[in-house]
């Protein structure tokens, strides 16, 4: 039969690696060549490590904010600047425009504060798509295209205007890619700090939709009633402050309770428009506003606002922000199509540089996951600043560390498994050191994904739980191996090398069907954007692993002495 | 067939022992079936969503405290609430925002917090310390935050085509639409973005104010003296009945509202209308607003009403319910000419999902299947084929008694394990074969054949298997948000993982004597009779 004519081909081509010194050596020489060689394609950044890829969705979301202190109007002016580039797109069906608040709650949303929005300042568009399967541009690559577009033409229309693209992400949200904390004691100082990082970030290739998440100050206008004039002109302070109100804010003064209608319809003053605009954005402008409106006093007469109240001018004050009790100021940053691992790094090394002159920059000892942090001390007054890496970055130490940690516990507890199947340590120790080799497949796969495909394909979170599988899987493969050879030469007494070889034929053809039924199994996977990381490393591990299973195992098993 | 006694049969492992239990049990053809069954049914009632729930516990404490600065507002009121907060147990983080007039602290639970009793510690903790708050602020609002009922599943944009009714009344019917949809089952809260209140609008002229004498306190005054509300009054009359009487709202329209007389001028009233332009509108204090914008060029205002559904429910049932009810309404909608559009719909993503997982296992197991007739034959191919269906059903049923739902997750978690769950299945028919087809296979009875190929490979399957559940347990002790992201893996994939091997170990040698005879016919029939 055709079967047994190859099998006894397979068993011959074994045995003769497993009877010839310089062929086993070969072969020693290869596996470590090509262990080695993969394990060296992430130092010199060949496969690319990433937290989890970007996700095709149907929708994304634009958030504007202009700066503190515009008005609804110039917020508009942008959003539909914002707009109108993307009704040109033949994939868009159709854009909802928030003004004056967050857009209905979603995942990115509930991190990114966008429920709480609430201000003239703020805007959201969401963009929806039509479906992902009938369209050939994913929504990731067409945020990245339209990304400079959008800047170039809707930021210059109110200076100091940020806007953020915001995809859904495909693991739990962050708060930014690329979050920076700068702490500090006093916020004016960290305020200033934080604009020099959000520099440094800009100047950082792969990072866009930088912002500073602090409040800009803005020229404000103070007006303080002068007590002795208040009384003397029979007023009180409280009737001026409720006529300012009521003028330029406008208030509900009564309500009207309808029987046909849900709510009670309320009756507003205010002045008109016109009557409140003024003519800029100067003290004397509302100084000639505010001496229209008159208050009238106890015994009936006239009074002129300008006579009570004294107008100041001053400076908005910024909001203050503290996480766990400390004032701090998040920089964010988001990723353009690349990992964050390396602009990070890169940008923490221009940070570095940039602020030892000011400043005495000390790194953090030891490996944690805030191992990227970066203490500042003032050179002239001692003060201290940290710039803590925080969102997705932390994310994935934090999951990469806890993986790695998962991964450790289940080498040893297979490791424990074996020894009490085989009681024996050396056993155990070739099945398990065999499972571990599928990591050249892994990686290689990788590699050769990232040359077929026309994106960056990175290793993720989803290309690491795949190789924790493999580990299974390739074990498998070496038991079965294992314990065929073993029943040959206790049962039919067969000399051991011979057994090893016929056991490696034998087993060949399960270890095949099941290698093939996981690639099969995996191939829809591969060309999934979030699960891709899985079936590349399914697949090209288990390749691995069969390879690794049935020439190499058998060699060591060889040089074993207990079998 | 009658049963025949196995017991003589040598088996060493479990796996050889189920093989020997199953192979002439009558209940086996049934247990298949039920196993079918429940895994079907699973499948279906199963709430399905897109993102797994994570729970996360928090929430906000928003302290207004009118005419204080952010500094005044850090020292006074959010120093002493982040110190007192500290104390909590189980809090991860702690955000302040000290801004002009409010302060706002945030605090976030550490992930997998009993959402309950955060919640109330967290309000215990403000409450009990009211009195270190100074005394000049209003009532501190505690508010806990929810991701699995404050992110909505359906968002709908209501706009109006022609304006053919008053914005009232189209508000009206809306909110109307909306109490509806609170009904329905499943559904926890209902909101609406974008939508304007009704108003009359009373915008006074500066320039005619100051040419009458008149204060804007007089026409406040003015207003507030006429919009009173009086309740019934009863007098009894003589003979002791009563007369009820009630006083009318002096306010019914607008035309009440222009014609309240504010003052006096030279001896003629002067009516509001004189001085101020009356509407009656929307509330144009609010400037948040919403639109929608077509591929036409088209835009209309709209007000989004958005779904959320109670956690552990299934976004696809609900998201059809509102649909259907929203269907209903079209019609009537259509006349009023209001139009809508569904701008989100989890319900659909979800099942989109869903389906993909259905999608993807059968191509999977056809390829599967294709492949093992090439190598094994179409009957031993058939066998690995019906278990795939069998090891996810008892997969998918018993997910469903752990509460959990189908999303994207656990559809990761199911297309993880469909690669791994089919090996023991080949395993043991590769070894049934190899047997079958070995030269001594004459000789041996069939049923002592089948099971002992099964135990043969029993050990080490038993071994492999319990190898790769070890390797994705640990998984379950990654700590955050991602852990719990990814908790759906280490739940199901050893469940799948230990299913393979008893669904192979029962099925395989069951179905290897139904359905696979050896390479001599004759021998077969011999050794059959022989037994009997």
């Amino acid at each position: 039969m055709g079967h047994e004519h190859q099998g006894k081909k397979f068993e011959e081509f074994v045995y003769g690696i497993l009877d010839n010194p310089k062929k086993t050596l070969i072969v020693f020489g290869l596996v470590a060549l090509f262990f080695v060689g993969s394990i060296m394609m992430f130092p010199t950044k060949i496969v690319l490590a990433k937290m989890l890829p970007g996700k095709s969705t149907n929708t994304f979301t634009v958030y504007i904010d202009t700066p503190n202190g515009s008005s609804i109007h110039q917020t508009k002016a942008v959003s539909e600047c914002v707009i109108n580039i993307f009704q040109k797109e033949k994939h868009v069906t159709d854009l909802e425009l928030f003004l004056g608040q967050g857009s209905p709650l979603d995942y990115a949303g509930l991190v990114k504060g966008s429920g709480m929005k609430m201000g003239e300042q703020f805007a959201e568009v969401v963009v929806n798509l039509t479906d992902k399967h009938s369209r050939d541009e994913k929504s990731f690559n067409m945020v990245q295209r339209l990304r400079p577009i959008l800047k170039d033409k809707c930021l210059p229309i109110v200076k100091n205007t940020n806007i953020k693209m915001i995809e859904m992400p495909a693991g739990p949200p962050t708060l930014a890619s690329i979050v920076v904390e700068v702490y500090g004691k006093y916020n004016q100082k960290v305020i200033e700090l934080s604009h020099d990082v959000a520099k440094i970030l800009q100047k950082t290739d792969g990072l866009v939709d930088i912002d500073i998440m602090a409040d800009e100050s803005y020229k404000k206008y103070q007006l303080v009633p002068i007590s002795d004039k208040v009384s003397k002109s029979g007023l009180s302070v409280e009737q001026v402050n409720q006529i300012l109100y009521l003028a330029f804010e406008g208030m509900g003064v009564a309500v009207k309770n309808t029987i046909e209608l849900n709510n009670q319809i309320s009756i507003f003053v205010s002045l008109s428009d016109e009557s409140q605009t003024m003519n800029s954005n100067t003290l004397s402008a509302l100084k000639a506003k505010l001496s229209q409106l008159s208050l009238m006093n106890k015994n009936g007469m006239m009074i002129p606002l300008t006579e009570v109240v004294a107008i100041e001018e001053g400076e908005s004050a910024p909001m203050i922000y503290h996480k766990n009790l400390k004032t701090m100021v998040n920089v964010v940053a988001e990723t353009d199509m690349v990992s964050q691992v390396y602009p990070l790094l890169d940008a923490r090394e221009k940070m570095i540089e940039y602020f030892s002159d000011k400043y005495e920059v000390s790194k953090v000892d030891g490996i944690t996951t805030y191992m990227f942090d970066l203490k500042l001390k003032d050179k002239t007054n001692g003060e201290e600043y940290l710039l803590r890496w925080d969102g997705e970055m932390k994310v994935t130490l934090d999951t990469f560390r806890d993986l790695g940690a998962a991964f450790i516990a289940a080498l040893i507890l297979i490791f424990l498994l074996l020894v009490v199947y085989y009681k024996s340590f050396v056993l155990s120790s070739i099945v398990l050191g065999g499972s571990f080799l599928s990591i050249i497949g892994v990686i290689i796969g990788h590699w050769v994904a990232d040359l077929v495909t026309t994106e960056t394909f990175f290793l993720t979170a989803t290309s690491l739980i795949g190789f924790i599988a493999l580990m299974g899987i390739s074990s498998r493969n070496s038991l079965l191996l294992i314990d065929f050879a073993k029943s040959l030469i206790q049962e039919k007494d067969i000399p051991k090398r011979r057994a090893i070889a016929i056991a490696s034929a034998t087993r060949s053809k399960p270890i095949m069907l099941t290698a093939i039924a996981i690639i099969l199994g995996s191939a829809l996977l591969a060309s999934d954007p979030v699960f891709g990381g899985l079936g590349v490393a399914l697949i090209s591990g288990t390749v691995a692993a069969v390879i690794v299973s049935l020439i190499f195992i058998p060699i060591l098993m060889d040089k074993t002495k207990d079998i | 067939m009658k049963e025949k006694d196995l017991s003589n049969i040598k088996v060493t492992d479990s796996a050889g022992k189920l093989a020997r239990g199953f192979l002439y049990n009558p209940l086996t053809a049934v247990l298949a079936i039920f196993l079918l069954a429940i895994g079907y049914i699973s499948l279906e009632v199963m709430p399905r969503e897109e993102d797994p729930q994570i729970s996360i516990s928090g929430g906000s404490i928003i302290v207004p405290a009118p005419g204080l600065k952010p500094k005044e507002i850090e020292q006074i009121i959010v120093e002493p609430l982040e110190t007192k907060l500290r104390e909590i147990k189980g809090i991860e983080h702690i955000y302040s925002m000290s801004m002009d007039n409010v302060a706002v602290v945030n605090v976030m639970y550490h992930i997998g917090q009993n959402r309950e009793i955060s919640n109330l510690k967290l309000y215990d903790k403000v409450m009990q310390n009211m009195d270190k708050l100074p005394k000049n602020i209003m009532q501190p609002l505690v508010k806990p935050f929810d991701i699995d009922i404050d992110i909505p599943i359906l968002g709908i944009a209501f706009y109006q085509k022609d304006k053919s009714i008053s914005y009232p009344q189209y508000l009206e019917t809306i909110e109307n639409l909306k109490k509806d949809i609170s009904a329905i089952d499943s559904v926890s809260k209902t909101e609406l973005k974008g939508e304007h209140k009704e108003q009359y609008n009373v915008e006074v002229d500066l320039a005619k104010l100051k040419g009458y004498h008149l204060s804007l306190g007089q026409i406040v005054q003015g207003i507030k003296s006429i919009a009173v509300r009086v309740p019934s009054v009863n007098a009894p009359t003589k003979n002791n009945e009563l007369v009820i009487f009630g006083i009318k709202n002096a306010i019914d329209s607008i035309k009440d509202v222009e014609n309240i007389m504010v003052a006096q001028y030279m001896g003629s009233p002067i009516y509001l209308r004189d001085v101020a332009k009356i509407t009656d509108s929307i509330d144009i204090q609010n400037k948040q607003s919403a639109k929608i914008f077509f591929k036409d060029g088209q835009s209309y205002e709209q007000i989004t009403l958005s779904v959320s559904k109670l956690a552990g429910t299934n976004a696809v049932f609900v998201a059809d319910d509102v649909k259907e009810l929203l269907d209903s309404h079209k019609e009537t909608l259509n006349k009023l000419g209001i139009s809508y559009t569904i701008t989100r719909d989890y319900g659909v993503r979800a099942n989109d999902a869903v389906n993909e997982l259905v999608h993807h296992l059968v191509i999977t197991i056809v390829i599967i299947a294709v492949m093992l007739v090439f190598f094994l034959g179409w009957k031993e191919s058939l066998i690995v084929t019906f278990t795939v269906p069998a090891i996810l059903a008892i997969t998918l049923f018993i997910a469903y008694m752990g509460d959990q739902t189908i999303n994207r997750i656990t559809l990761f978690a199911f297309l993880l394990s469909l690669g791994l769950l089919v090996d023991a299945a080949i395993i043991v028919i590769e070894n049934i074969h190899r047997h079958m087809h070995a030269h001594d296979s004459e000789q041996r009875d069939i049923d002592e054949l089948l099971i002992s190929a099964t135990d043969e490979i029993g050990a080490p399957t038993n071994v492999a298997t319990l190898a790769i559940i070890l390797t994705m347990v640990p998984m379950a002790f990654v700590g955050g948000m991602m852990g719990e992201f990814m908790k759906p893996i280490p739940f199901n994939v050893p469940v799948a993982l230990l299913a393979s091997l008893f669904i192979a170990y029962i099925f395989t040698p069951y179905l290897g004597r139904k359905l696979l005879h050896r390479s001599e016919d004759g021998a077969h029939q011999h050794t059959e009779k022989e037994a009997n």
